[in-house]
């Protein structure tokens, strides 16, 4: 997958947690902070977040330990190889 | 008088059909002369039948009975070296599997038991002894009822494990037919119960959803339906109660150690929280750090290996139940070792499944941990719809209905949709 692809699926999940939420689902940009007040994502939608690209890009970037990253811009980073 | 299988040489009542084959009474009988003069011959005191067939099973009961050998069931998905393993252990001289296999061996002092084994999908499995007459007794007191004697008992267990053996032995006490499918499907069982005029029909309530996804309950003539082996849920009991609206729906708890603790009649999941003070057939029940502890008169009669419900020095059986109290009843929230642990938070599967199948459309669902860098351990659910069920639809409803009703780390965070469940021989979500 490009990086592109990666942050696409990114937008989708975040904006697919969202709307399971019944929360309305605001602009992404790569600057928008992950768990920031911007998006109504919490700590369990990060991990449901982190399951679901694992399961779409092949692979876990956090499999030895948890990585700090705080936009969507640096997690779709942790996922290029 | 001691109780016994009580087969007569020449009965021509029928025992067990398999298939579209039937054995009587006198035929089993007639083997287990053979079998028990063998085995007497031989002065071989153990034996192991590894079988799924319940002529066979009924055939070296009943020999080892006579002949005064301890007999071990094994399950025929114990592996072969595992099955070595209890035979070199144990001293088993004989083992019955459609031939007869002898050992020589060095001889061990027999008590006329019959040693059941559990799953052993971990590891060895665990041995427990009975005796034959405890196991009768306790089929005895499980058939109060008149419509009862003579029936004709469909076994959709595992022939080889504790429920299996019990609905074999009731069946035996009451001159009834034990009916066996010659393919354990459900397509098999619905079969069988057809062609033989199944009267009672006892299965876990995984095996019973998937059964009433294939019978037409105008087909069936039932009298009794009896859920075990697993707790049973609501939305399973309800739904049976739909399709059999005159059957008489049982729900048991019980287990290769303390054989049958209860049995609960009036349709609603878990037991009467009275049950706590006072509990029918001399059982006492006790809750003790949110798991289930009993104590029953016909408990085992010794393990020959590592307990996996550890006797406590006060009498009473730890189980691995976790259960809770829910005004005036006492609900099973599933097994401890299936408990899932979503940062920190304990999650049951259990209620969560039978939320999930309470929703339209969904037939069946199975809920787990999945391994998470973030929480450690999400909740998921795999999850089957009828034919024709529109995923969407049925996700958002369950989900939405999780979200209502459910913690936040309870609710499944990877939902997905698959043809079937998979299940153990034993019928059981794995």
């Amino acid at each position: 997958m490009t990086e592109d692809q990666i942050y696409a699926a990114i937008v989708e999940i975040i904006s697919q947690t969202l709307d399971d939420k019944g929360l309305d689902v605001p602009e992404i940009t790569p600057a928008t902070e992950v768990l920031g007040d911007e998006l109504g994502i919490d700590s369990l939608d990060l991990a449901t977040l982190v399951s679901e690209l694992e399961k779409k890009i092949g692979f876990d970037p956090f499999a030895k330990g948890f990585i700090e990253f705080k936009t969507v811009g640096e997690l779709t980073k942790l996922y290029v190889r | 008088m001691r109780m016994g299988l009580d087969l007569t040489p020449g009965d021509d009542t029928p025992l067990v059909a398999r298939g579209e084959a039937l054995f009587t009474r006198g035929d089993i009988r007639a083997r287990a002369d053979d079998l028990s003069a063998a085995i007497t011959e031989r002065g071989v005191s153990r034996v192991l039948v590894r079988s799924d067939d319940s002529a066979l099973i009924f055939e070296a009961i009943d020999a080892c009975d006579r002949a005064g050998a301890d007999l071990f069931i094994a399950h025929t998905t114990i592996a072969q070296d595992r099955i070595e393993a209890i035979c070199a252990e144990h001293g088993i001289g004989l083992v019955l599997n459609g031939e007869l296999d002898w050992r020589s061996t060095t001889q061990t002092p027999a008590d006329g038991r019959i040693y059941m084994m559990t799953s052993g999908t971990t590891g060895m499995p665990k041995v427990a002894g009975h005796s034959l007459e405890s196991l009768l007794a306790k089929a005895k007191a499980g058939v109060k009822r008149r419509p009862d004697q003579g029936g004709r008992w469909v076994l959709t267990y595992q022939p080889t494990g504790f429920a299996g053996i019990q609905v074999s032995l009731t069946a035996a006490l009451w001159g009834g037919l034990l009916i066996t499918p010659a393919e354990r499907t459900i397509g098999g069982f619905y079969h069988v119960s057809r062609h033989w005029n199944g009267t009672h029909i006892s299965g876990t309530p995984t095996f019973w959803r998937s059964f009433l996804m294939v019978a037409d309950p105008t087909q069936l003539s039932l009298a009794q339906i009896t859920l075990g082996g697993e707790a049973a849920d609501q939305p399973t009991l309800d739904r049976i109660r739909k399709a059999f609206p005159d059957t008489r729906v049982t729900h048991t708890y019980a287990s290769t150690e303390a054989g049958v603790v209860y049995a609960v009649h009036d349709g609603l999941e878990g037991f009467p929280a009275a049950w706590l003070e006072s509990a029918p057939s001399g059982v006492a029940l006790r809750i003790k750090d949110g798991f289930l502890q009993i104590k029953t008169p016909n408990m085992m009669s010794g393990y020959l290996s590592a307990a996996s419900q550890p006797l406590q020095d006060d009498g009473w059986l730890a189980t691995a139940d976790l259960v809770e109290l829910a005004g005036d009843r006492v609900k099973v929230l599933g097994r401890d070792d299936n408990t899932i642990n979503v940062g920190g938070s304990k999650v049951y599967p259990l209620p969560v499944e039978a939320l999930i199948l309470k929703q339209d459309g969904v037939i069946e669902a199975r809920v787990y941990g999945q391994p998470n860098p973030v929480t450690g351990a999400l909740v998921a659910a795999d999850v089957v719809l009828e034919a024709g069920a529109d995923e969407k639809t049925a996700r958002k409803a369950i989900l939405t209905a999780c979200r209502e009703a459910l913690p936040a780390y309870s609710v499944p965070r990877s939902l997905n949709f698959v043809d079937k469940i998979a299940v153990s021989a034993a019928n059981k979500k794995g």
